[in-house]
């Protein structure tokens, strides 16, 4: 029961954290048919630049700062970068993103060297909740579940009950009409991004805390998102909601399971035939824990090829 | 025609002499580079010409590797197949493994299909290290070369040549491909699907076989891998091998059949001199690839293809200026950037950091160039600057005369054929 509660509270908040990135991939996705591979680096450059401020502003105010920096970076790589590229089709800002990741990830290496620094949970946040069993559960994993989802009440105030958030929507749908009812397309596309960005951001700067940062945050997070939005749906706020719980799940709850394929033949006594096979049939479940959602993905685009909540193409 | 066959041949004879005046360690970089070429021939077969963008083909590559190496080791280390004919094995393993997985990843196109290549090779690096009957663990498995034929492949001569005649061969056999009727419909696949459909061609059997055709050839690449180290290890899945042979595909030009083999052995020549001399080698190549596809999104064959027919349409001498301009202006801004990685990299270094820590306000001198340089001068950082600067300018100069120089052509050629507009200026 102990083990069910705190993989159930770790999964909900791992799959919050995955929600904080991927709902600025999916928004941008969705507004700009762009595939922006280089979302997770602006969560991790949320991390590494909170990481270099906290000394200067406290841990508040540097993960504020961080944010709106983040936001400023995806700013000018909308605009100076993936703009200029747009005539030669989605392809080529696909990987021209996939190029800025990898610039991004080098200056990282740069400045604060190949190997995870010293980013920490201030003194005054790091305390237990709560008791449960033996173990006690740390209130900075609750936090990072608390900002998440305050995020994702304001996002979607903010695209369904205001001004700005209808012409998002329909911009999404229908950029040429909006354009042509006299709104600024490209200045939206440019916040939206800028905003996608900056989500990413404030979502490093919060847990980069917590687990580690180093210079492969990006891509161990990157391509973890990319499962999420292709299981949600591409485009779709409430499927990269759902399958970014489903996942963190998943994940919490596969690594304290240690059966094997062969356990389960073991069942219908061909237990013993499965372990002298070995292979993928003794391997437990508990050490496929990161394979477990590239395999779901390859399973939802057969049976459900535009995602769980995704538009039919 | 006739030029480019004696252009070909000239490079054939030049790659068979060349181990004759290289040094054992150039020879090994020429393997590496022989390699790295027929990989990035094989992924733009899909990429470039079949317009599918895959991000995951390392797996191929590795899956390749393996199958040679357990080949290598089978029958108790005297291998399946003698030495020369190892490649074989890492074929047949890539078209195998790439028919399975190009019938998943060609379901969907476009970004999905990206995403589900990205997909199938993370998957493979996650499971690989579990598996460690096939993959070894963390160790990764290694073997020997047997001798055959009469050739003992202990030296890395006779190493350089298998390889040669492989990535030959297996180069011309996808030349050969781009000219039948399947190599004819992966450019269909990459123009426009719903057409093909409609001509009645099955898309989704026609993708799977140009994937696991360039599958097919990426384990080819894998295994003279396998066979030039002895060994394969697990990393060989790792996402750093796909973006490596995507990056020099698209720095040498995708859609050219010979541009991605330029690329891949430009860079990882480039790669062998560069990275003894820094450790921004991996920034360096990004940087190429974000210029690349901002400025020019054809590669460098694109570049040289752009350049030989504006001199044929104006004549050498009309664009020499700009040329040379155009060549100091890179220059320039290469040493530009080279100079502020450079600095940068040694002022976050952790040894400088902490020399500056116990040094208190004073920031020693760092040394670069043959130069000593303050870090917190004004003097040290108008050097990048002046170098942008003027580098900027020269390149708007160069511009303006290619430009101006294409435009007396154009109004030429105009007047050359347009005998009204000929004898109204002579009036």
């Amino acid at each position: 029961m102990d083990y069910f509660v705190v993989s159930l509270l770790n999964g909900v908040i791992y799959g919050l954290l995955l929600f904080m990135v991927s709902a600025g991939l999916t928004l941008i996705f969705g507004m700009m048919g762009i595939l922006n591979f280089a979302h997770a680096s602006f969560y991790m450059l949320g991390a590494y630049f909170a990481y270099a401020l906290q000394p200067y502003l406290g841990f508040w105010l540097s993960v504020v700062v961080a944010t709106a920096l983040v936001g400023l970076v995806g700013v000018v790589a909308e605009r100076y970068f993936l703009r200029p590229v747009h005539k030669y089709g989605h392809a080529h800002e696909l990987l021209l993103t996939f190029g800025l990741s990898f610039i991004i990830a080098e200056f990282v290496k740069l400045f604060f060297g190949n190997f995870p620094v010293n980013y920490r949970i201030p003194a005054s946040l790091s305390f237990s909740a709560f008791q449960i069993g033996p173990s006690t559960y740390p209130f900075y994993r609750l936090l990072i579940g608390a900002v998440a989802l305050a995020m994702f009440v304001v996002i979607y105030l903010l695209l369904t009950r205001t001004r700005v958030g209808i012409i998002v929507r329909a911009a999404i749908h229908r950029p040429a009409m909006v354009e042509a009812l006299g709104h600024n397309v490209p200045v939206v596309f440019m916040v939206v991004f800028g905003v996608g960005a900056a989500l990413a951001g404030l979502a490093g700067a919060v847990a980069g805390a917590f687990y580690t940062t180093n210079p492969n945050m990006a891509i161990e997070l990157g391509v973890m998102v990319f499962v999420v939005v292709v299981i949600g749906g591409l485009g779709s706020l409430e499927g990269a909601l759902l399958a970014s719980l489903l996942i963190g799940l998943i994940t919490s709850f596969s690594i304290g399971v240690d059966y094997s394929m062969a356990s389960l033949l073991a069942l219908v006594g061909l237990g013993d035939w499965a372990r002298e096979v070995g292979g993928l049939l003794t391997l437990k479940l508990s050490s496929l824990s990161g394979t477990i959602p590239y395999a779901l993905m390859l399973v939802i685009l057969l049976v459900r090829p535009y995602g769980l909540l995704g538009e039919k193409e | 025609m006739d030029s480019r066959i004696i252009l070909g041949a000239i490079i054939v004879l030049a790659l068979v002499l060349a181990p004759a005046v290289l040094s054992p360690a150039l020879v090994n970089a020429g393997i590496q580079m022989l390699i790295a070429s027929l990989f990035a021939c094989a992924f733009s077969l899909l990429c470039g010409q079949a317009g599918m963008l895959s991000f995951g083909h390392s797996a191929f590559f590795g899956v390749g590797a393996f199958a040679t190496v357990h080949a290598m080791n089978a029958v108790g280390g005297a291998g399946l197949l003698p030495t020369p004919f190892m490649p074989l094995v890492g074929a047949v393993t890539g078209l195998l493994v790439g028919l399975v997985a190009g019938w998943f990843a060609t379901k969907r196109t476009g970004v999905y299909f990206a995403m589900i290549t990205l997909a199938i090779g993370e998957l493979l690096y996650s499971l690989a290290p579990h598996l460690g009957g096939w993959f070894g663990g963390e160790a990764g498995v290694s073997t020997m070369r047997m001798p055959a034929f009469g050739l003992s492949f202990g030296s890395n001569v006779q190493v350089y040549y298998l390889t040669l005649a492989w990535v030959l061969l297996c180069l011309g056999l996808l030349y050969l491909f781009t000219r039948t009727p399947l190599g004819r419909v992966a450019l269909g696949l990459r123009e426009n699907t719903r057409r093909l459909r409609f001509l009645g061609y099955n898309v989704h059997m026609a993708s799977v076989l140009v994937f696991a055709v360039s599958t097919m050839f990426a384990g080819v690449a894998g295994a003279l891998q396998a066979i030039n180290i002895e060994s394969a290890n697990y990393v060989l899945f790792n996402l750093d091998l796909s973006a490596e042979v995507l990056l020099n595909s698209y720095i040498g030009g995708v859609t050219f059949f010979l541009g991605p083999a330029i690329g891949a052995a430009l860079m990882t020549f480039f790669g062998y001199v560069v990275s003894d001399l820094t450790t921004s080698w991996l920034l360096y190549k990004g940087l190429l690839f974000v210029a690349v596809m901002l400025f020019v999104p054809r590669g460098i064959a694109g570049l040289v293809q752009t350049v030989a027919a504006s001199v044929r349409r104006c004549g050498f001498g009309a664009l020499a200026a700009s040329f040379v301009l155009h060549g100091v202006a890179a220059a320039l801004l290469a040493c530009g950037t080279v100079f502020s990685v450079e600095m940068l990299q040694r002022i976050f270094s952790q040894d400088y950091l902490s020399l500056a820590r116990l040094g208190g306000k004073a920031w020693p001198a760092i040394s670069l160039f043959g130069e000593s340089w303050r870090p917190l001068a004004a003097a040290t950082w108008l050097v990048p600057l002046v170098l942008f600067a003027i580098g900027l300018l020269v390149l708007r100069e160069a511009m303006r005369r290619w430009r101006a120089a294409i435009e007396a052509a154009t109004r030429g050629s105009d007047e050359a054929n347009d005998p009204a507009v000929a004898s109204g200026a002579s009036t």
